[in-house]
This record gives C-alpha cells, structure tokens and sequence, in this order.
C-alpha cells in the first residue's frame, strides 16, 4: 500500500506490537483493580471520592480525541498562526466555565449519577429524556467518530484495511472497560495522558526542527495571505472561535463524560481538577495545532486535498521510525480515552435513568446487579452500534457541530433549574422544544434573506449573545454581574450582528436555540407559583449500591420467598380441596 | 510577527504540557502513596 507516496511507515508487525502494548497495558490496569463484586455506584461515579491526579488526567484525556487533534491542525493549516488558539482555546474553555455550575450541581446533588438523574429529581420525565437523549446521541457521535479516526490512521499508517482497524480500537477499548467500567475508564486515562501529553512535548519540537525550524518562517511566509499571518485574523474568528464561543457551555451541558467526572472527584477538588485541565487540554491541543501553521508555512498540500489527512500525513513524512510509532501511540491513546469515557457515559445513563430512577419512581428498589448488567449490555450495544456507523463511513464531524449548536437550546434552562425555584417541568420542556423549532430552520437556511423575518433572526442572535456571555459570567460572579456583562454584550455586538450575520447560519442558529430557550423558559417560570425545595433532589439522587440498600433488598426478597412459600401453601391447600371436591 | 517570535509562539505550548503533565503527576503519586499508606485502593 503506497498511500503516502512512501511505503507505510509502520510495518505490520511495528503496528501489532504497539497495539498489544497500548490495550495489553491499559487491560492489565484494569484487571488490577477488578473486583470479583463491583459496586454499581463505583462502576458509574467511583464512589464520587476520586483524587486530583487521577481525576485531572481523566479529565484531560477525555476532552482531547483524535478529533480535536485533527481540528486543530486543521485550523492551523486554513487561518494560519491564530488557527490553533481560535479552535483550541474556546474547547479549553468548555471545561473551566462548566466547573463552577458542577460545584453548584454537587451542591444540591452529592451522591448523583447523571446529569439526566438530577434533571428528573428537579422536574420530572420529560426534561429528564431531553437532557438523556441529547448524552446519548453526542456519545454515540463521539464513539464512532474515535472509531473512525482509529480505522483511518490504521489503515494510513500501516498494511492492514480501514475495518480492520476500527474493529481492533473497538475490541481493545470495549475489553478493558466493561468489567469496571468508570474506574477503568479513569485510571487508564492517567496512562492515556502519560502518553499523549509526553508525546505532544516531544513531536512538536519534533516537527518544527525537521521542516526547518526558525528558517522556515522567513522562507516559508509568501505561502500565506495577510489574514493567516495576523495573529487577530477577522477571518479565523468568525469563522472558527465565534461558533466555538457559542458552543462553550452548550458542549459541556451536553456531555455526559463532564457531568460523570463532576460527581466522581471529591468535591472539594472540583475546582483544581478543572483549571489543571482547561490548562492541560488546550496546551496540548494549540500545540499539536502548530503542524498546521508548520505545514502552511512548509507549503504542503494535503494529501487528496483534505486537511484531516495532514496531521499523519507530516507525521509519517517528516519523522523518524520511532517518533512516528510515539505519534500513533499519542492517536490511539486520544481517542481510546474519549472512547472508553463515551461507553462510561451511556452505561451510567442506562443504570440510572433508565433502570434506576423508573424502580425508584415506582416505589421500588432498584437492584445493584441488574444496575451493572445493564451497564454492561449497554456498553456492547454502544460498541456494535458504533461499529455499524463507523462502516457506513457517514461524516459524522458535521454531525457533532449540529448537535452541538442544537445543544444550546439545553443550557438556560438547564442551569436556570439548579439556581431558581421557580422553573418548571413545562418551562424547561416548552422553552426547549420552541427554541428547537426556531434553531432548525435557522440553521438550514429557510429564513427568508429579505423583508422582517432576518432581522427578527438577528435581534434574537443580539440577545443570544448577551445570554452566552452573561450565563459565562454568572457562574463565577453571579446574577447582577452577569446582567451588565451580558447587556454590554449585546448592545456593542448589535452593530456587528444586523444586516451581517445571516450570512453565518450556524453561528446565527447557535445564538438564536440560546436567546429563544432563555426568553421562554424565564417567560413561563417568572410568574409561577413553584418554590421548588432544593433539598429534594439530594434525596431523589442518592447511592443505589449501599448496605441500606443490600438490607432492604434482603427483607424484600424473604418476604418474597416467604410469600411464594405461602403462595405454594395456598395453591396446595386449594388443589387439596380440589381433590376433595373431586372425590 | 518576527521568525524568533514565532517560534517562541510555537514551542511554548510543549513547555505548558511538560508543566501541566508534572502537575499531574506530582498529585497522582502522592495520592498513590497516601493510598499504599492507607491500605486502600487508589480507585
């Protein structure tokens, strides 16, 4: 195979043994920790009692994935030097702005398992199936998407096929997972990060050295237009870091495997954990950006003119033997950390929204070991359903971006729910659904470019830039600082927004889901009766596999038995009577 | 931007990850050794 107008850069043999190391490593981290009994609550949040090491690398491993490696060298090689910092920097920011709304969601939800659980504890079904499916369906994107990435540098890099390799990441990711499912999923993290991060530190270098370094920027700069040499490129803003601002708190709402890791560190760790993280994510995903500027400036031209092949492109190119095989590790390991969190993710909701909170809504007990083979099932379930769409080679980054700007018309009444007593079930379901009904016509450009219906579009986008920055604000100063930010926000944008921005309609659609959702939600909840007590949902939330819980369930299963004797008794005493009447 | 501050620009960001990295694990060791002192399970 000569895809590279080289011949492979790994051998079949030099790829095999990387992977046994990478998943035999990661299966015997995970067999180290296996418990004959594991502990439903442990296999979903780990006893919400993780440490800072730990929980900083999970985190950090499980925001960067091969993806957004690939993105970002993307951005470098299209918008040149602010490239990288346009599409690294806002994902960065998904993950600080989210924590000071999780320490908030700990708050009044100590013992929770997801997002979803405590949404239902706080309002009911409907709302609690919102922010579920959305979890699911970003998961299941995500999962296939590592898939792919895999399948793609596999079959890039070395003899075997594109199937091949998406069916060994799947296997290898599913086999260290299953049995412990969140504990293995963070602990081989910090193996994962070890390996990524340390690669970063080394390829970078790397690469610069090898395409030239300081020279290349004299030699190389005709190769880009004034825009990718500034540094406050208007053309990297609009069209990589404005629909990223937007999509900051949207992404992190949105996504289950934040929402775990915010129950699972111990809560006076929330904050260090994160800050380490928005650090550690965006260095390493600015750094790895840099290829892209390297390569522009190098004068590469992708490989069949698509920009995701540059990365192992350059790699298998420019690198010796040994740092391309460092290089595949740091892919592998990036998108087998996100991938084993997404399987986490849809277990934890199976367990609990699904099995859990039905049983408990029911006046039942849920049981520990039907919670943990459901977890299980559902993580083989996820991985076959990831493998099927992964064959079907759909784009499925497209996807996530519309998911993602979808998922703006969760975020007000999301956090609005965890701070005011007033929200309801039908203002958190109504606002939803109206903002989505606005959003899909925004976003697929069948709003009329003439006559009102434009600006009305662009007055909500106005007021959904006040709303993304002000809900920015609030989370760290509170409500009267994040009204004057969020209103300056929108009066100095106005003048840019009307009469430009319907020509952005992913940006425009992102802003309108946030405006309209805000507008009602606040709309419908202001005038309210609800006093929504706080401390309810602390006790709708609580631990499923505890010794209370293993007490109760032996009481009901020797009433139960004592009932099925009695029951037997009955049916014997009546088939006896039976006899009798027959004789 | 000049050549010398580009490629400040572009090799600042592997020292940021070697910082963020040590940090990560100064904290897991500590937190291992705590455990091992403990006797219990780091997870």
């Amino acid at each position: 195979m000569d895809l590279l107008g080289i011949s492979t850069a790994l051998s079949a043999t030099a790829v095999v043994l990387l992977l046994l190391v990478f998943y035999g490593g990661t299966v015997y981290m995970s067999m180290r920790i296996a418990r004959k009994e594991e502990n439903a609550d442990s296999y979903m949040t780990a006893g919400h009692k993780i440490g800072f090491g730990i929980s900083a690398a999970s985190m950090t491993a499980t925001w960067i994935w091969a993806s957004s490696m690939y993105a970002s060298v993307n951005s470098g090689y299209l918008y040149g030097v602010s490239g990288p910092i346009h599409y690294g920097l806002w994902g960065a920011l998904m993950i600080l702005f989210i924590y000071p709304f999780g320490k908030r969601i700990r708050e009044v939800a100590p013992q929770a398992h997801t997002l979803a659980e405590v949404m239902f504890a706080r309002h009911g079904r409907s709302s609690q199936l919102m922010l579920a499916g959305s979890n699911i369906l970003g998961s299941v994107i995500s999962l296939t998407s590592n898939f792919i990435a895999g399948g793609a540098l596999i079959a890039m890099l070395s003899p075997f096929s594109f199937i091949q390799g998406v069916i060994v990441i799947a296997a290898g990711v599913l086999l260290y997972t299953l049995w412990s499912g969140f504990r293995a999923s963070v602990l081989t993290d910090f193996a994962q990060v070890l390996a990524m991060l340390g690669a970063v530190v080394i390829i970078v270098p790397a690469m610069f050295f090898f395409l030239g370094g300081t020279d290349l920027f004299v030699s190389g700069a005709q190769n880009l237009t004034p825009q990718q040499q500034s540094f406050f490129s208007s053309d990297a803003f609009l069209n990589q870091g404005a629909p990223y601002i937007a999509a900051v708190l949207a992404y992190a709402i949105g996504n289950q495997t934040i929402a775990q890791r915010l129950f699972a560190v111990r809560e006076d760790l929330i904050k260090p954990t994160f800050i380490t993280a928005t650090i550690g994510y965006g260095a390493t995903i600015i750094g790895i950006g840099m290829v892209g500027v390297l390569a522009l400036y190098a004068g590469i031209a992708p490989m069949d003119g698509d920009p995701n092949n540059l990365l192992p492109q350059v790699a298998a190119e420019y690198l010796p033997g040994l740092l391309v095989a460092v290089f595949f590790i740091m892919i592998i390991g990036s998108l087998s950390s996100t991938a084993d969190s997404d399987l986490a993710a849809m277990s934890s909701i199976a367990m609990t929204d699904v099995y859990g909170q039905s049983m408990r809504s029911r006046g039942l007990i849920p049981n520990p070991r039907t919670m943990l083979t459901i977890g299980r099932v559902t993580m083989i379930v996820a991985t076959v359903a990831a493998l099927g769409f992964a064959n079907a080679k759909f784009n499925i980054l497209d996807l996530l971006v519309f998911v993602g700007a979808l998922w703006g018309a969760l975020v007000f009444p999301v956090i609005a729910s965890f701070y005011w007593k007033k929200v309801t079930n039908s203002a958190f379901t109504v606002s939803v659904l109206v903002a989505l009904a606005v959003f899909l016509p925004t976003r697929f450009g069948l709003i009329p470019d003439t006559g009102v219906a434009p600006w009305i579009i662009e007055a909500l986008a106005v007021v959904g830039v006040g709303v993304v920055l002000g809900l920015m604000v609030f989370g760290f100063f509170g409500t009267r600082a994040a009204l004057i930010i969020g209103g300056i926000a929108a009066v100095v944008s106005a003048p840019f927004v009307f009469d430009f921005l319907r020509d952005y309609d992913t940006l425009t659609a992102s802003l309108v889901a946030y405006a309209v959702s805000t507008i009602v939600c606040y709309a419908m909840s202001v005038r309210s009766s609800m006093e929504f007590d706080f401390a309810k949902i602390a006790r709708r939330t609580a631990d499923y596999d505890t010794e209370e819980v293993a007490e109760a369930l032996e009481e009901e299963s020797e009433e139960h038995s004592e009932s099925v004797s009695a029951g037997r008794d009955a049916r014997r005493s009546s088939d006896d009577d039976d006899d009798k009447i027959n004789v | 931007m000049s050549p010398i501050l580009l490629t400040i620009y572009v090799l600042i960001w592997p020292v940021i990850v070697a910082g963020t990295l040590a940090v990560i694990v100064r904290g897991f060791v500590k937190e291992a050794l705590e455990a091992k002192e403990e006797g219990v399970p780091i997870i």
